[in-house]
């Protein structure tokens, strides 16, 4: 650094720099501290005019009593296990796509990727109302005879949860990107070996590719952890409820209850902030080389 | 081993040279190649068939029909287009949704590349500021939008309190129909600063700095740097930015669900609530289709006309 730049105004510039990316930084952080420290409010805090930061009292009794009025730790499992299953089926069905995609050509594969990409563009609310139907139609299942009639279909079971979130179109688009990375010597040098090309995939490739991994894991566990509209259209039953629609309802049964409205939302919040905060390396690569790619 | 390897490179290039048929085993590879391709994208592409292809193909037919789940689909031809021109709720979600895009998109997109610029300077706890501005990104919008629901309360909220404190007359933000937009577009833009500043943040960070020396050697100034080096070399970037922000703006839902219920009067629905409203509270189907579809073709044309405008995204990949 050229002894110039030591000069005050650099000093004053610096001041400045910090000073405001503190104040953006409170600005985005000040909502969550408000949701923690709201959670452990007594009611006399809350409606306090004008709003004490700080609890006069500690209420950590609210976390209890929030679980006590709606069954949070179920919607908190439900939810989790529909993101690990996402993300596992994800990863896994993804990857193998993918890395087809981008290492072995056959008939049709550059017309299947450009499919993908189309299917990028199209907006989950020109889906969602057909899938609905889909999944309320489903042959066979939930009293539905063969013509999908008579019944409920898939509503409210965990196939509607689970399988038609099991894979994105960008997830396969993103394997896709990081395996054509890949120097073609090893691909090569493995069929000579007499790998199959599943072994390829699985032995020699995929191990080089652990970001992408992580990255699209990480990804999609978050997506799902925070999806709402779908889980809303497709189950009704308590004992399948996810955090997030858990939590949306009761805000309309309990309007005025903030405490334990906002510890929920803590219990909603802090595992994915935990997540990103040990992940956040990959979440940040990964959403990264979304961009740039 | 080397003699394999010659052999091969000699079968490549004999395949290379002409249509006569490869040898044998060269043939073997390709169609176990082949195979194990198909096979390993089968189960993407069925998903994608029912999951995708099936619903758009259903949205578009179900969009000619009358359909209310419990009685079968009947064929009205394009009776729901012309009701959605005469629906002054859709005009509005429509415009609803143009500005809140208009807000989020453009306007957060200049503020987090002013952070992004900020942040890409030698600074000490650059991960710590990133990060919080980032957290909002990753929480889910229903848990964000709920915070926001007491912090906009017109008693008690934290907004309110913060202009009382400055000696200003909080507005009833959310039931007040001026006020009600501005408040959802004010969370709209702090959730999604996180992922454009992010974005610009890693573009900066891997643009050539032999350009930027070079520049100031030439005594260009920072202010005549950054617009005519910085922000051309961030075309492609911006491009990806606009494109997908336009996109998730096009599509919010879970904030307005929370935050306002499309009211009051109408003041903040937005296209997707509409199509929720139409499908799933009035049992309308084939409208929500027809509603879907014009969601489908407003994104449509406007990812073309900016690939149009800015020469596409030639560079991102």
């Amino acid at each position: 650094m050229p002894p110039v730049e030591t000069s005050a105004r650099f000093r004053t510039g610096r001041i400045a720099l910090y000073l405001t990316l503190t104040a953006i930084s409170l600005v985005m952080i000040v909502p969550f501290v408000w949701m923690l420290l709201t959670s452990v409010k007594t009611p006399g805090d809350i409606a306090a005019v004008p709003p004490r930061l700080f609890p006069t009292e500690w209420a950590f009794g609210n976390y209890a009593d929030a679980l006590r009025a709606a069954p949070f730790a179920t919607y908190a499992r439900n939810s989790f296990v529909i993101a690990a299953s996402h993300t596992v089926l994800n990863v896994v069905i993804a990857s193998m796509a993918g890395y087809a995609l981008a290492r072995l050509r056959f008939r049709g594969s550059s017309l299947i990727f450009l499919a993908f990409v189309g299917a990028l563009m199209i907006p989950t609310y020109t889906k969602i109302l057909p899938e609905f139907l889909i999944v309320r139609f489903m042959p066979l299942f939930g009293g539905n005879d063969i013509t999908g009639q008579g019944g409920t279909g898939w509503l409210d079971t965990w196939w509607a949860l689970i399988i038609p979130g099991a894979v994105s179109p960008f997830s396969v688009f993103l394997f896709r990107q990081f395996y054509l990375d890949l120097p073609v010597e090893l691909e090569e040098a493995a069929r000579l070996d007499g790998l199959s090309e599943l072994g390829i995939y699985a032995r020699i490739m995929t191990p080089l590719v652990k970001p992408a991994f992580i990255t699209v894991a990480l990804l999609t566990f978050e997506g799902s952890w925070n999806n709402f509209l779908w889980p809303l259209l497709v189950t009704k039953s308590d004992s399948l409820r996810v955090i997030q629609v858990g939590l949306s309802v009761f805000r309309t049964e309990n309007d005025t209850q903030w405490a334990f409205l906002m510890a929920g939302t803590t219990l909603a919040t802090v595992p994915m902030v935990v997540l990103f905060l040990i992940g956040q390396r990959y979440f940040v690569q990964g959403f990264a080389t979304a961009g740039i790619k | 081993m080397s003699g394999t390897m010659v052999s091969t490179r000699d079968r490549v290039r004999a395949a290379a040279s002409g249509p006569s048929a490869p040898p044998p085993r060269r043939r073997g590879l390709l169609r176990a190649r082949r195979r194990a391709g198909l096979l390993m994208v089968a189960p993407a592409v069925l998903h994608a068939l029912i999951w995708i292809g099936i619903p758009l193909v259903a949205a578009i037919v179900l969009s000619f029909t009358s359909y209310d789940v419990l009685t079968p689909p009947r064929f009205i031809g394009l009776e729901n287009f012309r009701d959605l021109l005469s629906d002054s709720v859709f005009r509005r979600a429509v415009l609803n949704t143009s500005i809140y895009t208009f807000f989020t998109v453009p306007v957060a997109m200049g503020i987090s590349l002013l952070i992004a610029l900020m942040l890409n300077t030698q600074l000490a706890g650059r991960a710590i500021f990133r990060t919080a501005i980032f957290i909002p990104q990753v929480t889910a919008t229903i848990a964000v939008a709920l915070v926001w629901l007491w912090i906009y309360d017109p008693r008690s909220g934290l907004a309110n309190a913060v202009l009382s404190f400055l000696g200003l007359d909080g507005p009833a933000w959310l039931s007040s129909t001026d006020w009600a937009m501005p408040a959802v577009i004010v969370v709209g833009i702090w959730q999604g600063i996180g992922l454009k500043m992010l974005i610009y943040l890693a573009a900066l960070q891997s643009l050539p700095t032999e350009l930027y020396e070079a520049a100031s050697v030439d005594g260009a100034s920072k202010f005549r740097q950054f617009f005519s080096l910085t922000l051309p070399l961030l075309r492609p970037a911006t491009f990806f930015v606009f494109v997908t922000s336009v996109i998730g703006a096009f599509q919010s839902f879970d904030q307005v669900y929370i935050l306002t219920d499309g009211g009051p009067a109408n003041s903040t629905t937005m296209m997707t609530y509409e199509i929720y409203k139409s499908a799933f509270r009035e049992f309308r189907m084939g409208y929500a289709c027809a509603q879907s579809l014009v969601l489908f073709a407003l994104l449509l044309f406007l990812t073309l006309l900016n690939r149009r405008i800015t020469g596409g995204d030639r560079a991102t990949r």
